[in-house]
């Protein structure tokens, strides 16, 4: 599980005071697959980061008991200048895997075929998101963080991402950020509305999703 | 606790070796280059004071005195150079929870205390076989030097990496105060063997202690008057102190922009 207690969470950016969380107490239990859902602006991505932990709150304590990926469908965390195989073989080591089986697993899912090889600053964005996503389902976490699964790659690659994903989550569980209804009936049974720097929890998906349509 | 270490040693072993990637490039050239820098830095010093035929200001050899001295420098210089940077160059990483601003600053101490390792043993090795150096007469005391020289520049690195941060224009400031320190390091002479009140102004530079540190274990009856131990070392301790301090009170600022 992840538990937030009494987080706050503020942004200052040129004066203007932008409260995140106020003193926001919260348990994501392990075999929830939970949604985050709010309007636009509301944090969403801020409390996934916090969820992962590369960022901090601004008072409280968030702590995790269980292997948490950073927020997926975003490929920040690759040094352009490396390859492919570089960046890969250095994730894999940092979460102390074995970086060959990662590699091929990664290969075989991503399908970069030879720019595997080639520095990532030359690659397509859609490959950078093939790499990253390929990347986070390559290593094993029990909780899959994902920031808004945005369409990565054409039709094929779509459904062997959803597929790969499902087959993650019989293991693993996910928190995930999402606007839109059908994926998060499909992937989550319980969510949380981010409203007024609060959270708020809801057992089952309806009372959600009218209270999503009603406030955001 | 134990886990945790095992994360940050492993978090550091990966950063090192992507730091070496990153500064050395793939090729094997690449790898030779940061080597040969600086052995062909002192090795043109040396040469151009043998040919305007100066005497070693102690020993019998002016190639290793220069040299405990260039290089003990160096290491310093290197160091901090390269540790002012780590935050910046890396936020990319911190889209990794486990791997925060410290572990990159250990990643690149960890890589220019190795690579200096190597420089030290190639160029040392090389004057001995010239015959232009004896084996060092306390050698765990050039070692120990060396390391305390490393704890220096992560000192001043540390410190250099936050301010750097917060005040780009650091950077340049610290090349102005930083130019002289070839001449208030000890590198052309024998601190021991100066007036007083030269002596009086060049002990609180603490590089100085470190090539000091250097020869005593290089030189049998090196004039170690000046020299003290733990000057450098209490002096590195509290630039390292301030540095992770203010890591740690400015990095909620930092953490927003990953």
């Amino acid at each position: 599980m992840i538990a937030f207690d009494t987080v706050t969470k503020v942004y200052t950016v040129k004066n203007v005071r932008k409260v995140i969380l106020d003193k926001a107490s919260f348990l994501f239990e392990s075999n929830r697959n939970i949604a985050i859902m709010g309007h636009n602006g509301a944090g969403k991505s801020t409390i996934m980061r916090m969820l992962s932990g590369i960022e901090l709150p601004t008072s409280g304590v968030i702590s995790r008991d269980e292997k948490v990926s950073w927020p997926m469908g975003f490929a920040k965390g690759f040094n352009g200048n490396m390859t492919g195989i570089e960046n890969v073989r250095f994730v894999s080591r940092i979460y102390g895997e074995d970086p060959n089986r990662v590699l091929e697993s990664v290969q075989e899912f991503a399908e970069l075929g030879k720019s595997i090889d080639l520095p990532v600053t030359t690659y397509s964005s859609g490959m950078k998101a093939r790499l990253a996503f390929g990347l986070s389902l390559a290593i094993d976490f029990e909780s899959y963080l994902i920031d808004e699964i945005t369409a990565v790659g054409d039709r094929r690659f779509k459904k062997k991402s959803n597929d790969a994903l499902r087959a993650k989550i019989e293991n693993a569980r996910v928190i995930m950020i999402s606007h839109s209804e059908s994926t998060i009936r499909e992937y989550c049974d319980s969510g949380v509305l981010v409203h007024g720097s609060k959270l708020y929890y809801y057992d089952d998906l309806e009372g959600l999703l009218a209270d999503y349509n009603r406030f955001a | 606790m134990f886990q945790t270490l095992v994360i940050q040693a492993r978090v550091i072993v990966a950063l090192t070796l992507r730091e070496t990637r990153m500064a050395f490039g793939t090729s094997f050239i690449g790898y030779l280059l940061p080597i040969f820098q600086p052995i062909f830095g002192v090795g043109f010093l040396v040469f151009l004071f043998y040919l305007i035929g100066r005497h070693p200001p102690f020993g019998e050899s002016l190639a290793l005195f220069f040299a405990t001295g260039v290089l003990t420098l160096d290491v310093y210089n290197k160091s901090s150079s390269s540790l002012m940077k780590a935050f910046t160059t890396n936020k990319a990483l911190l889209s990794y929870p486990m791997i925060n601003f410290v572990d990159t600053l250990l990643a690149r101490l960890t890589l220019i205390g190795a690579t200096y390792a190597v420089v030290f043993v190639v160029f040392f090795s090389g004057l001995m076989l010239l015959d232009m150096a004896t084996m060092p007469a306390h050698p765990e005391r050039v070692i120990i030097a060396f390391m305390a020289t490393l704890f220096l520049g992560f000192g001043k690195g540390s410190l250099d990496a936050v301010l750097y941060q917060m005040f780009p224009s650091w950077q340049n400031v610290d090349k102005v105060l930083s130019r002289p320190m070839y001449f208030l390091s000890g590198i052309f002479y024998v601190p021991g063997l100066l007036p007083p009140e030269a002596v009086a102004v060049l002990k609180w530079n603490p590089v100085l202690h470190c090539v000091e540190w250097a020869r005593t274990g290089w030189y049998q009856n090196y004039p170690d008057d000046v020299f003290n131990p733990w000057y450098p070392l209490a002096f590195a301790s509290i630039l390292l102190l301030i540095g992770l301090f203010s890591e740690r009170i400015t990095r909620k600022q930092r953490g927003g922009m990953a």
